[in-house]
């Protein structure tokens, strides 16, 4: 609970050494995060490296595979992966009708090595991959910038923090240390809605499902029945914000200055020039929003944000059932129709 | 049970009726349906009021009412659907335990069973039956999804 306290005020040149302790780490899918299996193959080892084209010619058309690897290490040529030979690897060459020139060459000093299975996605399973035989690589820079934390700016991570010590601060003060959410436009950036869960709850009534619907309520819908008060104020821009919420957020010092509101419902449907579905249409459920919980979801209030078209996902701390991270990551299945991006905030020591 | 079906389809017409995606659901104790209802997501701008979720909760009034202890009634009910429950409904009701889920066609954009194994993940079996009155099922989320989709971002804000 200590840890996402603002540090004492130390003199200004330290700040900048102990603001990074705590990382926003993004949970990546395990193509990104694991290391690649490797499967064994055949190689050869060619006679010199004059006969190098001939050989890579014919092999390209007559044994196409590796398409994720260079085929040549030094003199040593991959011919296939062992699993492809049903009986002997001469045999098979020579049923693939290899010029007889080309035959003698892959003949030469066989050995089985161990190579990736699949490319690599990323710089660092890249290099772990070099070792066992040169990839080919192409880096994602979107990507290499989520692995590797720079994919935000100073002022973002700035705000993202402040919305850690905000959970925190919210769920001790306000909400008898049970899990607290917060849903945020980024484009203020601008709280749109707050919700906590009840100690006395139902199995199902977790504070991303009533999150989901304080969103809804500021635009002009929400279906639970609360015994929350919400601010009153002319239009409904505030009307996802509990009123206890608001008014520790409005006498907080530290929070005070934080944009609340959402963007009201837009009267046309016609888009207007943006980036994203957020800007072009206006608000509609979760779109382009990001949101922060205390507690990692369960695999219902995660799969409620995919439903509900949640831009991204900040969490501070896991769940025994928890399924962006504990259990299971949703957000890395490929069939559904949404993704969103997950992100942890980690402190430093944490991270190995 | 499966006799169910014929009420779950029911409420997914209401619920096409009301320009929702046709999903109807019933909650059956006994012999008796205590909680029924279909999709309520556009009327509520909330994505998760799935026809499971409106069973739940009128379900959890149910029990309020007649002063019953919500756990073990869950472990009684069986859920009859029209289509094969969600992630985050499988979730829900493998959560509250409840006995059995009967469903008419599979979801596999997001079923709780085609698409992910939600029992895996949250660590409970219950007994799940698919293909009753499916055909009947598909065929109204079919004809809903040729017409205009009411839940696109430029029709949600239609006012009636």
């Amino acid at each position: 609970m200590e840890l996402l306290e603002e540090p004492a005020p130390p003199p200004s040149k330290r700040l900048k050494r102990l603001e990074p302790s705590i990382r926003i780490k993004a949970i990546l899918s395990d193509d990104y995060s694991k290391d690649i299996p490797l499967v064994p193959a055949y190689s050869c080892q060619l006679e010199s490296k004059q006969q190098l084209q001939i050989v890579i010619k014919e092999l390209s058309q007559k044994l196409p595979h590796f398409q994720h690897l260079k085929r040549v290490n030094d003199r040593n040529v991959l011919l296939c992966p062992t699993s492809e030979i049903e009986d002997t690897l001469e045999q098979h060459l020579e049923r693939l009708a290899f010029s007889e020139e080309v035959l003698q060459a892959l003949l030469r000093q066989i050995q089985v090595v161990e190579v990736p299975s699949i490319g690599p996605r990323l710089r660092t399973q890249y290099e772990k991959m070099l070792k066992y035989w040169p990839c080919k690589f192409h880096p994602d820079h979107y990507y290499e910038s989520l692995q590797n934390g720079s994919n935000f700016s100073a002022t973002q991570r700035t705000f993202h923090n402040q919305m850690a010590q905000l959970l925190e601060k919210l769920s001790t003060e306000i909400n008898s240390k049970q899990p607290v959410g917060i849903c945020v436009d980024p484009r203020g950036p601008s709280i749109v809605a707050i919700a906590g869960s009840q100690m006395d709850s139902k199995n199902h009534e977790h504070c991303p499902m009533s999150l989901v619907d304080f969103v809804a309520r500021s635009q002009k819908g929400g279906a639970l029945t609360t015994t929350e008060q919400f601010v009153e104020e002319p239009g409904e821009k505030l009307s996802g914000i509990p009123k206890n919420y608001y008014e520790y957020l409005k006498g907080s010092d530290a929070f005070v200055h934080l944009l609340c509101g959402a963007e009201v419902s837009r009267q046309s449907s016609d888009p207007i020039a943006g980036t994203d579905n957020l800007s072009k249409y206006g608000p509609y459920l979760c779109t382009g929003y990001d949101v922060y919980l205390l507690q990692e979801p369960c695999l219902m209030c995660s799969m409620a944000l995919v439903h509900s078209r949640a831009k991204r996902i900040f969490f501070l701390q896991t769940s025994d059932n928890g399924a962006l991270l504990t259990r299971f990551q949703l957000h890395t299945v490929k069939e559904l129709n949404h993704h969103y991006e997950v992100f942890q905030f980690t402190r430093e020591q944490d991270i190995s | 049970m499966a006799a169910f079906m014929e009420d779950a389809l029911v409420e997914a017409r209401r619920a096409r009726d009301a320009g929702e995606v046709p999903v109807g659901c019933v909650f059956v104790y006994g012999d008796k349906v205590i909680a029924r209802g279909g999709n309520e997501v556009n009327v509520y701008r909330n994505a998760t009021r799935h026809a499971e979720f409106i069973c739940i909760d009128a379900t959890l009034a149910y029990c309020r009412e007649k002063h019953l202890p919500a756990r073990q009634l869950f472990a009684e009910i069986s859920v009859v659907v029209t289509v094969e429950p969600c992630i985050m409904c499988s979730a829900a009701l493998h959560t509250l335990g409840v006995k059995e889920i009967i469903y008419g066609c599979e979801n596999d954009r997001f079923g709780g069973k085609t698409v992910v194994d939600v029992a895996a993940v949250v660590g409970q079996r219950i007994s799940i039956i698919g293909g009753v009155r499916g055909d009947e099922a598909m065929a109204l989320l079919k004809e809903f999804y040729k017409g205009d989709n009411p839940s696109a971002p430029t029709l949600a804000k239609k006012k009636k």
